[in-house]
């Protein structure tokens, strides 16, 4: 009767135990969740004209780049070389949009390298659009060597965040396109992601099959 | 051991439920729109023939923020009121608000210097008496906590009474 009793009381303090912890991880999960809340944006594409409160405006369903072929360039690097996107053709490629004069986009430049080298064996590229008006060359070669960046980094002509962005080119920056082997895009981002959320977007094209008909 | 497998089945079950209550919807669209500064036009009067101050107000839309006159970075595009000659006014340098110091929850280390919310431009006049209007741009740059917007030109259009 008293070891019953004994077991009992252990159960009981166990239990008390292991719900203390459990509310306790949920709280923490929870200030966790809330903080990556205010940090995370997931920005949905406008286009001129389109109704600002309506993101189901078809005006927004079609600026959505996800499941097109992504559109064709020819651009200059810094140093003048001539880059397309067919050159990586069969290969997964990350287009990112970025500008000298947006914060965001130079957090996740280092991740991009970092990853650039941990997918190379599967062909993974990125190409790093420069979205910049008015900064010269210099400005945009001080900031990809700031960020430490190694990959290709290539100045916009007008017409190419048109292709990406829409009639009025690209609303906001950072502006990521994820395509994969067959030249689709897959995946679309606006906005500063987290590492986690880029590297499984990177994945996801890298993953993918390069099939005979298509290609960048 | 009846009472003893009930616990046990509570014990497996705990997890289950906490991680259920732990789902959240991070995906939701959030629609930004065209503008990112307005312009609050009021009439003025000024004493004709003498140095006056017009006051232009301006407001940051709630969530947004643009660097200031003189950000910290030089790679950074500053604020700025881009005037047109008006008849009968003679403007002098524009006179722009000091900003508050901002830094990315992502990158707390680099500190800029940013407008948010209300904000007042001042603008030294002399004009001939008579109602003038001087057509301004404002130029500047906005970002939110995640992503940064391209620069945008808002039309301004100073109207005042020289008395």
């Amino acid at each position: 009767m008293k070891r019953s009793g004994l077991v009992f009381g252990v159960m009981v303090v166990g239990i008390a135990l292991l719900l203390w912890a459990g509310w306790h991880n949920l709280r923490e999960r929870r200030l966790a969740m809330q903080q990556a809340q205010e940090n995370h944006v997931v920005l949905v594409p406008e286009k001129a004209g389109s109704a600002a409160q309506d993101s189901q405006s078809p005006e927004a369903e079609a600026m959505q780049m996800r499941g097109k072929v992504a559109p064709a360039f020819t651009l200059a690097t810094l140093d003048g070389k001539k880059v397309s996107l067919s050159d990586y053709k069969g290969r997964p490629v990350l287009v990112n949009f970025w500008a000298t004069w947006c914060g965001p986009c130079k957090v996740e430049m280092p991740w991009f390298e970092e990853f650039r080298k941990q997918y190379a064996a599967q062909g993974f590229e990125i190409l790093g659009l420069a979205d910049d008006v008015d900064a010269g060359k210099d400005a945009i070669a001080k900031v990809a060597q700031k960020t430490g960046v190694t990959y290709p980094i290539l100045l916009t002509d007008g017409k190419i965040q048109k292709a990406y962005g829409g009639p009025d080119g690209m609303d906001y920056l950072p502006m990521s396109f994820y395509v994969d082997k067959n030249g689709v895009i897959v995946e679309e981002t606006a906005g500063l992601g987290s590492k986690d959320e880029i590297e499984a977007h990177i994945k996801k094209i890298v993953a993918s099959e390069a099939t005979a008909a298509g290609g960048q | 051991m009846g009472l003893m497998r009930s616990f046990a089945g509570l014990l497996i079950g705990l997890p289950v439920v906490l991680t259920a209550q732990q789902v959240g919807n991070l995906d939701a669209p959030v629609v930004k729109p065209k503008s990112y500064v307005v312009y609050g036009a009021e009439p003025q009067s000024v004493a004709a023939g003498k140095r006056s101050v017009l006051e232009l107000h301006f407001r940051v839309l709630d969530g947004y923020h643009v660097n200031s006159h003189t950000p910290k970075s030089e790679l950074l595009i500053p604020t700025r009121i881009e005037l047109q000659p008006a008849a009968g006014v003679k403007t002098e340098a524009v006179e722009y608000p000091v900003g508050t110091s901002y830094s990315f929850s992502f990158d707390p280390t680099e500190k800029l210097d940013v407008y948010t919310g209300a904000f007042t431009v001042k603008l030294p006049v002399v004009a001939e008496a008579g109602t003038h209007t001087v057509d301004a741009t404002l130029r500047y740059q906005a970002c939110d906590h995640a992503a940064c917007y391209p620069p945008k030109s808002l039309p301004v259009q100073v109207i005042f009474t020289a008395k």
